[in-house]
Formats: structure tokens, C-alpha cells, sequence
């Protein structure tokens, strides 16, 4: 009997330092954020109004964070999302004075074209991925100032006739799906998944790790190209501050929905979601809230602390690759 | 210090890991002027007992007595003030230092003048020490990267006893050693035991432990078992207390004369990796067990990598029987080579992921149905081939870094059987591994090469090199310097003469 209350203790403990209950914590941090964000703004984040434009925020991020879900599932990080989406954005508008599908094309193709950048000079010259993407990025934000000092650049009445609610989630909802599949039924999964828990080993079994790493990069660009199609739709004309920070929002999202950022074995394919979800949720009711930016920043700054606090893997520390 | 009296009494320690209860009431005594070995197979708690002791884990319970006091150690540094110091089984020096910085980590008072450090001073120490070891090959002011893993454990003997701890234990440190490095640490021991102070000591190789120590005392999955006198028992003896019932001594092939097969499967033509290993060439034959020695460095372990594939910059041809040229590390699994690294937690298993993605990895290919993969066809896969080991294990599920070493290879073998691979290289595959899990590897190397498959074995250990190849190649320098065929008549003294 004694022995039998001194286990109870043990195992509430253990159970809370389980990774069954750090896979739980997204989802129930996406409740709290929604339950707290209902109760101060007394439930007018719940009115469907509100909810479309929370929704109608999702999308191009969601994109993005899908792309970024591999490259950060191998251990590696691209700090290079708002600059692409920004060159893409310009590229897309341009192009949509021509044809539409061409336009759809050229900013997918551009956003490969950046992310194949990335990936060769950390591949091939073995730089962290952080060092490459921090520098791709001030050289793309350049671009996109370069191009749009003059004037901002309009997209095409056609491209901006097609903004509607459906597009837009056939569009995010056919990247989710797609990559959930490459994702857990082919080998592709399981290839980013082993070049994050232990690189050496997975190039010993067989991975081929640069071209599995190189690919990773050129999938983040091209989805982020994608993204810019569904931003160009929305915003109609592009200045130099397009997707200005997308990177550092991109990144809280994932880290948000429970991405350890080591990568490896624990990412789970939700966490795109749930981050992204939840930090839409934040930034909406801290607007609807009335908190000025810099206030906002701060509170964010608070919350991606205390999660990454919670569910980073001690056991798997390391520093990005 | 008074000889025979007890340096260390350990009374009832415990220590649990999540489910797993690493030591169960474990109590003890080493007296002064002692050589102690600790026995007993992977996971049986010996690690863990001795990282209680000197504080890299908390004591879960129990009390450790050392010279008349109490002592709870909250970290190595408060260890070694107590006079308990540690060489572990892993790298433990710190890379990004010199050598002296690592002899005195944490020790580093003597030298501070008003907060600033007398680096001079320090290297000056260092290499005085290291001249009185005998270690003058080693420079106190260089960086420790430039040196060898052999050397680097050499400076951490130089760590772990200048202070002249108490109690000096070793953790499996000889499996790192060349022969030299390990009568130097013989002699240490020793020095150790002459002056009243004691010794504790890890080590798989039984022959090692009844030729070195004193007493010896045999853990079995965390129990204290017994302890014995090393005049009053022999290693048959020990292997029973160790396993709990009786295990054949002869765990080695028996067979000689077996012919070995005309069939060439691979062959090595010309292989340079530059610094490496220079213009070696061999042929391999079906049904083979083909063993590679030598000393550490002579360039026996870039072979395996080099037949695998996975050499940098390599000259020369490796050639299958097909004439498949073998140049990268996804043809040579395509083409049915399986590699099994000596740096096992690196190079063999993902330790951040489960016992089934680690088995499934190289055979993705083969298990995919018009590239789609199915879990519940990964999970029969990875669970046929880890019974087929007979891994101990929770489920396929569980995190391959929660295995003892024994169990690690184990997964790695399961692996490379699920790919029905034809050509094993093996990279010192029973490296700091037990009896029982040996045993089982050498009998799976024989069911092997019976189906006709073909094994390299790379190894450090000369029994077993002469019990189980049907041929050996020595390497020295880069180089082959002699070939054995495998008769009852070879010594050791034969494999040693080509290796220095």
C-alpha cells in the first residue's frame, strides 16, 4: 500500500516530462491562447467576421511554413522567407500583366532559384544554414528595395479579380496535403527526419544527405514563391517592406506548434498547423486588444520564450546546423 | 595510508532510470592498497554505480563512506577534492583547449594570480607531469585536436591521477588503448596500489581483470552479486557469475581447415586515402570471414570505409563480382555491402530515433510499394529483424539511445539481416560488449558466412581475430603487412610481430 502512494507522485511527474504530454502541449497552448484572446476581448474574436480575417491571415504563412518545416525537421534554419516572398511578390506582379500561369510559375521558380542559392553554399561549402540565410537575406531585401525605390509595384486587375476565400484555401489546403504525404508516406519523411537526429549515421544508412539537404532549401523557396502568389492576390501592389519579418514570424509559428528546433526525430507534421493557428490567434487579439506594436512585440517575445523553454529536447541539444 | 583498512564503504546504493532500476541496493567495500574490478554484462549497472560515486549522476539512495566519511558528491571538480577521480569509456577531454587546460579543468587556483590566469606557468606544470608519466611525445602548450584519441587518453590518465585521488576509478578505458598505452596504465595502477590507495576498475576482457587486479566483484542487472579473489577463480568461473548459469568457454569457431571458395566477391585494387592507408589491395571470397588487425592507427578501420564507400578522397578501385564499381555509400548498400562502424553512436545508429526507423533506414527502398511506405509494413519489418537479434528492448518504438552498447549492435545487425546484405564489413563488432551479446555476434558471423556470405572483421582484439577469420590480413602504416590463413598453430605472437 505505502509503495503504492509513493509511485502516484513519480508518475504525474513523469508523465508531464513525457514526450506524450510535450506532443499535447501545442494543442493545449492553441485552447489557452484561444480561451485567454475569448475572455479579454469578450468573445469578440469569435464573431465570424473576426474569423475570416484571422483566417484570411493563415494562408501565406501556413505556406511558408510548410516549406521551412523541412528545412528546420534536418536541424538547419532559413531566415530567408520575407525577402523571397518579397522578389517572388515583384516577379509575380510583373508577370501577371502576361498570363496568370506564368505568373503562378515565375514566382514558384524564383523563390526555387533563392532557396537553391541557400542550399548550395551550405551544402557545398559546408556554412551553417543560419550564416547563409542571414546573408542571403540582407543581399534579397537589397533586390526587393532596388526594385521598388521608385514607385510600388501593381500587380494586374486579373491576378487581384481572383481574390477569394475558396482560391486561397484550395491553394493552402493542397500544400498541407501534399506535404503531409511526402511527409509520412514516402521516403522523403523519413530522409529530412534522420539527417536532423544524426547526420553521419543517416549518410553511413544510405541517405544522400546534401542532395536531401539541398532539396529541402529549394522546396522552402519554391513554396515561399507559392505564397507570394497567394500575397499578390491579396495586397495588389508590392513596396519594399513585402513580407518584411515573415522569417521571424515563420519561425515563432513552428517553434509555437511544438517544432524542436533541433529538428530530428520529434518533429510532428501538425505543428505546422497548430503554430501557425496559434499565432494568428495571438497577434489578432493582441490588435483587437489595442496594444501598440512595441507592446505587442514584447508580449510575443514572452510567449516564444516560455515555449521554447517548455518544449525543447535537453537530450538532443545541439547548435543548428 | 594504512593498508588493508576500508577506503570505501557503499552501503545499499540505488539508483533508477525512468522504469529501468539501473542499481538495485547495492552495498560494498574496497579497502586501501586495492585493485578492484567491477564486472558484469552491458547494463548491469557498474557505470552507473561508479558515475554515482564520483558525482556525474545524483545517488538515488544509499550512502557512499569514503576514509571514515560521508561523502554525497554534487559534481566531478567536489569529486576530485574528495580524492575520487574518474577515466570514462568516452572522449573526456574537452576539444578548443591545450592539453594543460585540460589536465587542470577545474583546478585552475595554483595558477590564478588576481584573476588572471599564468598560462606559462600552467604548461610548464603540464609538461612536467607528462615527462614523469613518461608522456613527452605529448606537448602541454599544443591544442588537445591535434592529438590522437589514444593520446588524448593518456593526458586524461595524467587528469585522473596527478592529484593522487583515493580512490582512482577506470571505466573501460583499455578498449581505447594500444598495447603500449596499456601497460602504461598498468604501471599507474600499480604505483596507485603501492602507495595505499585504491583502484577500480572496469573491463570487459576477464583475461585483463585476473591478470591485473587484486579482488574482483560481479554485478548482475544491478545487483550486487558477489566478490571474489583473483587468485581463486578463473574466467569460466567469472562468466558464470556473471551470466547466472553455465556459458560454454569456447564461444569461438572450433572448425579448421575449412577450405575457403575459389568465387572472388570483391576485390581491392590499389586503395589510397591520402594520411590514411596506402595502395592496399585484397580480394574477399565467398563464405569468408576475412580479419583485419593491427594497431589503432595503422589504417585498418579507413579500410572498412574505404570497401563502404564512405572514404573522402580515395584512389583506387573497389569491384564487385558483377563488376560494379563501389564509389559511394547508397551504391555499396544497392549492391548488398553492409558496414557496421567501430564508432557506433555516430556512424552506425541514429541515437535520437526508435529502434524502428534505425532497422528500416537502409531497406526504405525495398520496403516502399510504388514509393508509398506503409507503417504498419515498417513496424512488422523492424519487429521480425530486432526479435530475430533478440534485442531487449520495451518495443520497436522505443529511442535507441536509451540501449546498452550490447543492445545498440544488436539493432545495427538487425539492420544490415533485414537487408539481406551479402558482404558485412564489420568494424570491431564486439568492442565493449559482452560475453552473452558476443557470443550471440560470433554465432550469427558463422549462420552468415554458412549462407555463403562474406564478412570483413576489423578488430582490435587478436583472440578475436584468430578465432574466428578464416584468413587475416595485419596492416602496419597504411599498409598490408602480412597475410595468415587460419590454423590451430597461429599465435599471437605472429599477428603481433607484423602489426609493430
Amino acid at each position: 500500500m505505502a509503495e503504492k502512494n509513493e509511485l502516484r507522485p513519480s508518475k504525474i511527474s513523469e508523465f508531464f516530462g513525457s514526450d506524450t504530454f510535450k506532443g499535447l502541449l501545442p494543442f493545449i497552448g492553441l485552447v489557452v491562447i484561444l480561451g485567454i484572446m475569448y475572455w479579454l476581448t469578450e468573445g469578440r474574436i469569435m464573431q465570424p467576421k473576426r474569423l475570416r480575417l484571422l483566417l484570411s491571415q493563415v494562408y501565406y504563412p501556413m505556406i511558408v511554413a510548410t516549406g521551412v518545416f523541412f528545412v528546420m525537421t534536418l536541424g538547419s534554419i532559413d531566415f530567408t522567407e520575407g525577402s523571397t516572398l518579397g522578389v517572388a511578390s515583384i516577379v509575380v506582379s510583373v508577370l501577371s500583366f502576361y498570363s496568370i500561369p506564368l505568373a503562378v510559375l515565375g514566382g514558384i521558380l524564383t523563390g526555387a532559384a533563392i532557396g537553391a542559392v541557400n542550399g548550395f553554399f551550405h551544402v557545398r561549402f559546408r556554412l551553417q544554414s543560419f550564416i547563409v540565410t542571414i546573408c542571403t537575406m540582407y543581399l534579397f531585401r537589397g533586390v526587393c528595395a532596388y526594385l521598388t525605390t521608385e514607385t510600388a509595384i501593381p500587380a494586374s486587375a486579373e491576378i487581384k479579380a481572383l481574390d477569394s476565400d475558396n482560391l486561397k484555401i484550395a491553394i493552402t489546403l493542397g500544400v498541407l496535403i501534399i506535404a503531409f504525404f511526402l511527409f509520412k508516406f514516402t521516403r522523403i519523411g523519413n530522409d529530412v527526419k534522420a539527417v536532423g537526429s544524426g547526420e553521419t549515421a543517416a549518410r553511413f544508412s544510405g541517405v544522400r544527405t546534401d542532395r536531401v539537404k539541398f532539396l529541402a532549401f529549394v522546396a522552402a523557396g519554391a513554396l515561399t514563391g507559392l505564397a507570394a502568389f497567394v500575397n499578390v492576390i491579396k495586397v495588389g501592389s508590392i513596396t519594399s517592406t513585402a513580407g518584411n519579418q515573415l522569417e521571424t514570424q515563420i519561425l515563432i509559428s513552428l517553434v509555437l506548434g511544438g517544432l524542436p528546433i533541433t529538428g530530428g526525430a520529434k518533429v510532428r507534421f501538425s505543428n505546422i498547423v497548430v503554430g501557425t493557428l496559434m499565432y494568428t490567434v495571438l497577434n489578432n487579439g493582441l490588435v483587437m486588444l489595442g496594444f501598440e506594436s512595441a507592446t505587442q512585440q514584447l508580449i510575443k517575445g514572452i510567449v516564444f520564450l516560455i515555449f521554447v523553454a517548455l518544449t525543447i529536447d535537453r537530450k538532443a541539444l545541439k547548435v543548428i546546423k | 595510508m594504512e593498508k588493508g583498512k576500508i577506503l570505501l564503504n557503499a552501503e545499499h546504493i540505488d539508483k533508477r532510470f525512468g522504469i529501468t532500476h539501473a542499481v538495485n541496493d547495492v552495498s560494498l567495500t574496497v579497502s586501501a592498497g586495492e585493485i578492484r574490478a567491477l564486472i558484469g554484462e552491458n547494463g548491469s549497472g557498474k557505470s552507473t554505480f561508479c558515475q554515482m560515486l564520483c558525482g556525474i549522476y545524483t545517488i538515488g539512495g544509499g550512502t557512499f563512506t569514503l576514509d571514515g566519511q560521508e561523502v554525497h558528491v554534487k559534481n566531478q571538480v567536489e569529486a576530485n577534492k574528495l580524492g575520487v577521480s574518474i577515466i570514462v569509456q568516452e572522449m573526456g577531454t574537452l576539444s578548443g583547449l591545450t592539453v594543460a587546460e585540460n589536465i587542470f579543468l577545474g583546478h585552475e587556483d595554483p595558477f590564478m594570480h588576481n584573476g588572471i590566469k599564468d598560462t606559462r606557468a600552467m604548461i610548464k606544470e603540464g609538461q612536467r607531469l607528462l615527462d614523469e608519466y613518461g608522456f613527452s611525445g605529448i606537448r602541454a602548450g599544443s591544442m588537445i585536436d591535434s592529438y590522437n584519441f589514444e593520446d588524448r587518453k593518456l593526458v586524461e590518465i595524467v587528469k585522473a591521477t596527478y592529484m593522487k585521488p583515493k580512490i582512482l576509478i577506470v571505466d573501460e578505458t583499455t578498449t581505447a588503448l594500444s598495447q603500449n598505452g596499456r601497460l602504461e596504465l598498468y604501471k599507474i595502477m600499480d604505483a596507485v596500489r603501492a602507495d595505499g590507495r585504491s583502484v577500480i576498475f572496469i573491463s570487459h576482457d576477464l583475461n585483463e581483470i585476473l591478470t591485473h587486479c587484486d579482488t574482483i566483484s560481479i554485478l548482475r542487472d544491478g545487483e550486487y552479486i558477489d566478490t571474489v579473489n583473483a587468485k581463486e577463480i578463473d574466467e569460466d568461473g567469472l562468466k558464470r557469475l556473471m551470466v547466472g548459469r553455465e556459458i560454454g568457454s569456447a564461444y569461438y569457431r572450433t572448425d579448421y581447415g575449412k577450405a575457403i571458395s575459389p568465387e572472388v566477391v570483391l576485390s581491392v585494387k590499389d586503395v589510397t586515402v591520402p594520411n590514411q592507408i596506402y595502395d592496399v589491395s585484397f580480394e574477399l571470397h565467398r563464405g569468408e570471414i576475412l580479419g583485419f588487425g593491427g594497431l589503432s592507427e595503422c589504417g585498418m578501420h579507413e579500410v572498412g570505409k574505404a570497401v563502404f564507400g564512405a572514404s573522402l578522397d580515395r584512389k583506387g578501385t573497389v569491384t564487385l563480382a558483377d563488376g560494379t564499381q563501389i564509389n559511394d555509400i547508397p551504391t555499396a548498400i544497392h549492391h548488398s555491402i553492409a558496414y557496421a562502424s567501430k564508432d557506433r553512436d555516430n556512424e552506425s545508429i541514429i541515437l535520437n530515433e526508435s529502434i524502428r526507423n534505425n532497422i528500416v533506414l537502409p531497406s526504405l527502398d525495398d520496403l516502399a510499394e510504388n514509393h508509398i511506405l506503409k507503417a504498419g509494413k515498417l513496424n512488422r519489418f523492424a519487429q521480425e529483424f530486432a526479435d530475430k537479434m533478440q534485442t531487449k528492448m520495451q518495443g520497436i518504438h522505443q529511442f535507441i539511445s536509451d540501449l546498452s552498447g550490447g543492445n545498440k549492435q544488436k539493432v545495427v545487425l538487425a539492420r544490415w539481416l533485414g537487408k539481406g546484405s551479402d558482404i558485412l564489413v564489420l568494424d570491431s563488432p564486439t568492442r565493449g560488449i559482452d560475453v552473452k551479446v558476443k557470443q550471440a555476434i560470433y554465432a550469427l558471423m558463422q549462420e552468415l558466412t554458412a549462407q555463403g556470405k562474406s564478412i570483413i572483421m576489423i578488430s582490435e582484439e587478436i583472440p578475436e581475430l584468430l578465432g574466428m577469420s578464416d584468413r587475416i590480413l595485419i596492416m602496419k602504416d597504411g599498409k598490408i603487412n602480412g597475410e595468415f590463413m587460419r590454423s590451430e598453430s597461429l599465435s599471437e605472437e605472429d599477428l603481433i610481430a607484423k602489426m609493430v
